[in-house]
């Protein structure tokens, strides 16, 4: 397995000299499941939260690319509700762009790109995307509302008393919720 | 053994066991890297090709070269070692001398061959004469059995049979037994009462005798089980491992000396039987001649081509456009509907059961299918089932072309070369004829990957035990059936899976397989009525699922008639295989001569310093380094496993090859 000592290289490399806004780490030594944290961007409706992801490392890495997604709910047209990512560089050719010279910094740093400027025109999210597209301002007030909301350590408490939207939002909310309370202790433990 | 040369070096901060593996395979793979650098070209193309190196930290320095030392001399080996044994005996023994049981009697077969090392055994029974020779490549862990069985009327062409598939075509039959089961089925035919089309009823009589007495048929199956990684330890380590016992000693698993009409009678009141599947049954003999003639008209025109495979994939057959080819298929059901009868006394339940009943009577069925000619002519039929490693990163696609080129070779004499490719199966059906005989050749290559990729040592093993068995279950049909064609069972080989078979088919185990590849294929519980089209049906939906699906079938199909017969069995095999569809977005990869195309020079010290991208690991001196055309320069060990599944240039992603095609390949 080249994944060992090539996680080991990235490893090294993330804790050197991690790229500007990204933390990732090992989770309880084993090498094939890594936790990261994406900061918001300044000037992006995600300004101000922290973003957790969970990486899992396959077999064949690097030959096959790493499975990424959102711990954190985001209000983005190219993750979906569960925190799935449509990137390319995480899907394998010809259908995606993955290289094994792209690296788990690489990655995470395209996607820190990636929520800086979503990519409507290959929407995971279709109505957050034509949102994104045709009411920025709406789309943006939302995302960082789930910013707020979920990304933001100190509004924990408020998602709470956010319950009147519509009953789906409601019923995503819950979910997120009880997502997010499983993360919230690994930031802890981490920030 | 593992690692004992470097622990040191990986610094061992953590004394927890999963950590300790970390570094004792961290440390492996540093070796590993040193081996390769150390190996010359030739060497290193040696391993590769037998996927001899693994992933780099899956075995320790000293190993590789154990097993570069192997393969060196394995040639050599090979011939050395094959024991012919010649025996006639006519008596043998024990059904049960091999014990059907679980899993672990299939793999007690697999390793008890390999542990023979390479063997050769002949012997005629009665009329039927039989060759079984296995191989088996230590170094690679590879295996091949083949059994070939030869029915004759006289003695002189049992031999003749024996020594390959150049029977001169043989007359009419004249054994009575097994004249006599034949016909029976005909009768059969007429009497059944259902649902077989009338075409075929009023064709079978008519070609059956035609065409079939003069033609010998060779019919070759190959599989090919290619594992993962993980299975590989699991299959090979063992075998490797165990010291090669004599292969006389081996004892030849035997079949239980059957008086075929016992056996035939039993078939006919089950196909009678009311159920559908059965009944039709009776055409299934037909089968055979129709074929043939078929293909004769058909084949040749056409018969020098290749269809890939990748693309066309699977599914040439399925189209019942002819009607030649749809009484084909009806032939090949009913044939099948006997063999289950015929293996499952109990009665396994066809609901449960119904996936693996059918791939194993459709196996079963193309050998029934000679078999039931045999009473008419001379077949020869032979098995061929090979396991092989695969390194993992080592694809399917360099074996398939490997194969290809294998099949093409024999385009000068009539081939006919089908290749299809669903998902993470691939199956190759080629056909060529020359001197009057007839060489079907299919195989079937598995990967076993979603298994693997379970990576559970013990689920892999389970898994891949089923599957295996469920390979040895098609050959053992294929066995059964010819032995209660010719009445004598001397194969030993074939004795053994056939218990194997038919244990296979009662034991529950079997079963699990069936439902993955029931959803894949979505094969509808077959009702009586349909139960003919069934075949079509998943041929049919192999294709609609295939990637390729549609450009597949409108090419092939034509030609593709005549073999449908044929290669139909084999398709129901692979539907049951699959177990993956997800593979069918794998990318392509370049082919091992398209890999040893590309430039290869040594790290000097005087290079300036790099670093591989694929394993972020500096160069160091001595290192071999593959260049592609767009100048990014690689590990070559790095970069062939990309490469081989891949074609572009993992830094800027441009095409290695201008075309990167398949197609350019073939």
């Amino acid at each position: 397995m080249q994944r060992a000592s090539r996680l080991k290289r990235e490893l090294q490399m993330l804790s050197t000299e991690p790229p500007p806004g990204i933390t990732c780490w090992q989770t309880e030594e084993r090498i094939d499941d890594l936790r990261a944290q994406i900061v918001g961007g300044s000037d992006t409706p995600y300004e101000g939260g922290l973003f957790s992801l969970e990486i899992k490392v396959p077999e064949r890495y690097p030959f096959e690319p790493p499975t990424i997604r959102f711990l954190t709910p985001i209000y983005h047209p190219n993750i979906d509700s569960s925190g799935r990512i449509c990137h390319d560089a995480l899907k394998l050719p010809p259908k995606g762009a993955w290289k094994p010279s792209l690296n788990i910094p690489s990655v995470l740093t395209s996607i820190q790109l990636l929520m800086a400027e979503p990519n409507p025109d290959d929407p995971l999210m279709a109505d957050i995307s034509s949102e994104f597209k045709y009411n920025k301002q709406l789309f943006m007030e939302k995302a960082r509302k789930w910013t707020q909301e979920h990304a933001v350590q100190k509004n924990t408490g408020v998602v709470e008393g956010n319950k009147e939207n519509n009953p789906d939002q409601k019923a995503l909310n819950r979910k997120r919720e009880a997502q997010q309370e499983g993360e919230e202790s690994a930031k802890r433990s981490c920030v | 053994m593992e690692g004992s040369d470097s622990l040191d070096q990986s610094g061992s901060d953590q004394p927890e066991s999963p950590r300790r593996r970390q570094l004792d395979r961290l440390s492996r793979e540093e070796a590993f890297y040193q081996f390769v650098n150390n190996l010359s070209d030739e060497d290193y193309r040696l391993m590769r090709d037998n996927n001899l190196l693994g992933t780099p930290g899956e075995a320790t320095q000293d190993e590789l070269i154990s097993r570069l030392q192997q393969i060196k001399d394995g040639p050599e080996q090979q011939e050395t070692t094959p024991t012919p044994e010649s025996g006639e005996d006519p008596t043998e023994p024990p059904e049960d001398s091999e014990d059907p049981a679980s899993g672990d009697s299939l793999l007690d077969l697999l390793n008890t061959v390999r542990r023979t090392g390479n063997t050769t055994r002949t012997g005629h029974r009665g009329n039927q004469s039989w060759r079984a020779i296995s191989q088996t490549n230590p170094n690679s862990g590879d295996f091949r059995f083949s059994l070939e069985i030869s029915v004759n009327r006289n003695l002189a062409e049992q031999q003749a049979a024996a020594e390959g598939e150049r029977e001169t075509p043989d007359d009419t039959p004249e054994e009575p037994t097994e004249s006599a089961p034949e016909e029976s089925p005909e009768v059969s035919l007429e009497e059944a009462p259902v649902s077989q089309e009338v075409l075929v009823n009023a064709e079978p009589q008519v070609p059956m005798e035609t065409e079939v007495v003069e033609e010998p048929v060779v019919e070759e199956l190959a599989v090919v089980v290619e594992p993962e990684p993980e299975l590989e330890e699991f299959v090979s380590q063992e075998v490797l491992e165990e010291p090669p016992s004599p292969p006389a000693t081996v004892p030849l698993p035997v079949q239980p000396p059957l008086s075929p009409s016992p056996r035939r009678g039993q078939r006919r009141p089950r196909s009678r039987s009311p159920e559908p599947r059965r009944t039709r049954a009776r055409t299934a003999r037909s089968r055979s001649p129709l074929n043939l003639d078929q293909m004769d008209g058909i084949a040749y025109p056409r018969s020098a081509h290749s269809f890939q495979g990748p693309n066309t994939s699977p599914n040439n057959h399925p189209t019942p456009q002819v009607e030649g080819s749809s009484r084909t298929r009806q032939h090949v059901l009913s044939r099948q509907s006997n063999v289950d009868s015929d293996v499952q006394p109990s009665g396994a339940d066809p609901e449960t059961v119904p996936e693996t009943q059918n791939v194993t009577s459709q196996e079963g069925e193309a050998a029934g299918g000679e078999g039931s000619a045999a009473g008419r002519r001379p077949p020869t039929i032979m098995l061929d089932l090979q396991v092989r490693r695969v390194r993992p990163g080592e694809y399917r696609q360099r074996d398939s072309i490997a194969s290809r080129t294998r099949s093409r070779s024999q385009n000068s004499n009539n081939t006919f070369l089908y290749e299809s490719e669903r998902g993470g199966f691939r199956r190759t059906f080629s056909r060529s004829e020359r001197a009057g005989v007839r060489t079907y050749v299919s195989t079937i290559r598995i990967p076993i990957r979603r298994i693997s990729d379970a990576g559970l040592g013990e689920a892999t093993s389970m898994a891949l035990q089923s599957m295996i068995r469920q390979i040895m279950t098609g050959f053992g049909e294929l066995g059964y059936l010819m032995d209660s064609d010719s009445d004598s069972s001397d194969s030993n080989r074939g004795a053994n899976t056939t218990a194997d078979l038919s244990e296979a088919l009662n034991n529950p185990e079997a079963a699990p397989a069936a439902p993955p590849p029931a959803a894949d294929v979505e094969e509808p519980p077959v009702a009586a009525g349909i139960r003919a089209r069934t075949a079509e049906t998943d041929v049919d939906e192999g294709l609609a699922t295939g990637p390729l699906a549609p450009g597949g079938r409108a090419r092939p199909r034509p030609p593709i008639s005549l073999e449908e017969p044929s290669s139909l069995p084999f398709l129901r095999l692979a539907h049951f295989f699959l177990l993956n569809d997800d593979d069918e977005d794998q990318p392509q990869g370049l082919t091992k001569e398209q890999i040893d195309n590309l430039s290869m020079r040594n790290f000097g010290e005087s290079d300036a310093l790099k670093t591989c991208s694929v394993c972020i690991t500096e160069y160091a001196e001595g290192n071999k380094l593959r260049k592609l055309p767009c100048s990014h320069e690689y590990h070559v060990h790095c970069i062939d496993r990309w490469l081989s599944e891949n074609s572009t240039c993992p830094i800027c992603r441009r095409a290695v090859l201008v075309s990167a095609n398949r197609e350019s390949v073939v």
